[in-house]
């Protein structure tokens, strides 16, 4: 009996342990940053010249630190050029915060603290005016795009094709069974497997299909939320009644399996995203200012590699390239916010 | 005298290390290392009490600050439907749900189970077969959740679906998850019943055996109920750790937090609710960070009341033999 009494409460300890750490656990808040100290030889990296392409950076000669935060979207892209451009010789350290495109451009704007801030949007005209109001005066800088792709499982052989408005009730409470959405398809409960509501894609989503209510998006029958793409692959491919959506990159790695539906007749494609006729595309953005760019030059030299190399890595991430024009508008706005 | 008792057990060893010298300061002589290492081993329990303090201080301050909130009814917290705190849901009530259910569906498999092969080993079963069953047994306890998790979810999902249909067995369920954490718990409810029925003396067998009881009636109708009390107390803590077990519903049993009661539905437990939300960028101050506490505090309510009633029945239930 003495026995059983000594195990038990060992056993309650270990149960009491290993619950701990789950609860405690605090949020993750991936950061890139490295201990490096920066090496000798300080020179200005970048030097503005007069034709239209920016300098070429060498990353090994640019010291000083650099802080950058905002969308979780922009930030796997981000963390990949700083980690690349800690590869080619930068010593200094990159903090990159994935706290969401709002909180970033608040940190960059009303307590200036940033020097970039990350968006999956574009800044509003408030967000402008709050930094106007501390003397900044942001500099937009187009990275990329993302896309959103709908899925259904391949065994899925009713739907193709759907509209917004179909989206809306596909992923809310407007609709419980298949049927309900448009009468030719069968009557079976939509199986819904949605990202995490702390996922700037949930946001978008809500945002753009649903008129910005949570609530209607939360409120839906059958639904499994998740901030692991993988686990909603898995679901979707369960059924043939479910669908979920998520990055287009996760949907490439599992296009043997996986249909991307058409919306309003658009199929997501590099053509329909570049020309912007892609529904559920945004784009993704880098802001600074003119005098964070002239007065710290590891942050020019950091994006003007950036904007050198972002197109060999971009596709890795799982986005797509921003169009030529809209990259090279991006050089130019920041040549130009160097050489006045 | 516990300090007595001390004593005279290492008597022999400080016999045999100093011949004979020992024998008059025998219980007298100081010993400084004796002191050391009872002050280390002292410092040991107090780390393990002071990690559970901690513990306990950091989910009830963090809940205060999430039950004082204005958006959190209490009453709403225990009997709402819906847990959506993105949209100030705050309903427990499918959490607990999904956490019993998977716990049930554990027992359902790992009490008959269990208490078949705990019978077997301690009444049945040749020394040899024991030596062998039993260490293969426990290996099955030292498997780490996280296989057990994909097991589910790769292997018993689709077996549930291909006996019940893909129509009626949701990719992510219950079901599957709280069956293999029945094979999870097995043999925590085999090994430490089997210790209950073990310790049963041998005389009360003989007697049984003397008055013509075939060997299956000597084990459940003497020997099961004279280790009642040890087995009723390896359940409930079998049904605790059920309880507790994060890796296996996190992975298999769903990621929505729905109220159902059928087990071939998604749900999501308590602890895989803890873990989904933790796994994301939440900021600190968010009502949503402190609802996971929330949460953890009424799992380590659930858990200890559990401790106490298993230690409760160990007291009041115990056979006292010899």
């Amino acid at each position: 009996m003495r026995r059983i009494l000594v195990s038990a409460l060992l056993l309650i300890a270990v149960i009491a342990t290993a619950c701990a750490p789950a609860t405690v656990a605090p949020a993750a808040q991936p950061a890139v940053t490295s201990t490096a100290v920066p090496a000798a030889a300080p020179t200005s990296a970048t030097a503005p010249q007069g034709n239209s392409e920016l300098p070429e950076v060498n990353p090994l000669e640019v010291k000083g630190d650099i802080i950058a935060a905002g969308s979780s979207t922009v930030f796997p892209l981000s963390e990949r050029m700083a980690v690349r451009f800690k590869d080619e010789g930068y010593s200094g350290n990159i903090t990159i915060d994935s706290i969401g495109s709002g909180a970033g451009l608040e940190r960059f704007c009303k307590a200036g603290e940033t020097d970039i801030a990350n968006a999956s949007r574009a800044i509003k005209s408030s967000e402008v005016e709050s930094c106007q109001f501390i003397g900044r005066e942001p500099v937009e800088i187009r990275v990329g795009t993302d896309a959103l792709a709908v899925v259904v499982s391949k065994q899925n052989t009713f739907v193709q094709s759907v509209t917004r408005e179909q989206l809306a009730k596909l992923f809310s409470d407007a609709a419980t069974k298949w049927s309900d959405v448009d009468p030719s398809w069968p009557n079976e409960n939509i199986l819904r497997f949605i990202p995490g509501t702390d996922s700037g894609t949930f946001d978008y989503f809500v945002e753009d299909i649903l008129g910005k209510d949570k609530a209607r998006a939360l409120s839906a029958a059958n639904q499994q939320l998740s901030e692991d793409d993988n686990v909603l692959v898995q679901g979707v491919l369960g059924s043939p009644y479910a669908i979920g959506y998520f990055g287009y990159a996760y949907y490439a790695e599992n296009a043997d399996k996986l249909n991307a539906l058409s919306i309003e007749g658009v199929a997501p494609t590099a053509e329909t995203v570049d020309q912007g006729t892609y529904p559920l595309a945004r784009p993704l953005f880098m802001y600074t200012t003119a005098k964070i760019l002239q007065e710290k030059p590891q942050v020019a030299a950091f994006v003007s590699f950036y904007l050198a190399h972002v197109n060999e890595e971009i596709t890795a991430v799982g986005y797509f390239p921003a169009s030529e024009a809209d990259l090279s508008a991006a050089r130019q706005a920041v040549l130009a916010a160097l050489s006045n | 005298m516990p300090n007595h008792a001390i004593e005279i057990t290492s008597g022999p060893r400080l016999l045999d290390a100093t011949q004979g010298v020992a024998r008059t300061s025998l219980g007298r002589r100081r010993r400084p290392a004796e002191g050391l290492i009872q002050g280390f081993l002292f410092v040991c329990g107090a780390i393990s009490i002071l990690t559970t303090v901690g513990i306990v201080f950091v989910l009830g301050k963090e809940s205060l600050l999430f039950f004082a909130s204005p958006e959190v009814d209490l009453a709403r917290f225990f009997t709402g439907t819906t847990w959506q705190p993105a949209i100030g849901q705050f309903g427990i009530l499918p959490l607990i749900n999904a956490t019993l259910m998977t716990s049930m569906m554990a027992m359902v498999v790992a009490i008959p189970l269990g208490l078949c092969v705990a019978v077997y080993l301690s009444e049945y079963a040749s020394l040899r077969a024991r030596g062998i069953l039993k260490p293969i047994l426990e290996v099955l306890a030292g498997v780490p959740t996280v296989v057990y998790g994909y097991f589910a979810l790769s292997a018993m999902t689709p077996l549930l679906r291909s006996i019940l249909g893909p129509n009626t067995v949701d990719i992510y369920n219950t079901a599957s998850a709280g069956i293999v954490m029945g094979i999870l718990i097995l043999p925590l409810v085999s090994s430490m019943s089997e210790d209950a029925l073990s310790a049963v003396p041998r005389s009360l067998r003989e007697a049984a055996y003397g008055l013509g009881a075939t060997k299956l009636e000597t084990a459940l109708k003497v020997v099961l109920p004279a280790a009642l009390s040890g087995i009723a107390a390896a359940l409930i803590v079998a049904i605790s750790r059920a309880v507790g077990e994060t890796m296996i519903v996190a992975i298999a049993a769903g990621a929505g937090p729905n109220l159902t009661l059928n087990p071939f539905k998604a749900a999501e437990t308590m602890t895989g609710h803890i873990v989904r939300i933790s796994g994301g960028d939440l900021s600190y101050d968010s009502i949503d960070y402190n609802s996971i506490f929330a949460i953890g505090l009424m799992l380590f309510l659930i858990t200890l009341g559990l401790n106490v009633l298993s230690r409760q029945i160990v007291r009041r239930f115990r056979e006292v033999y010899d």
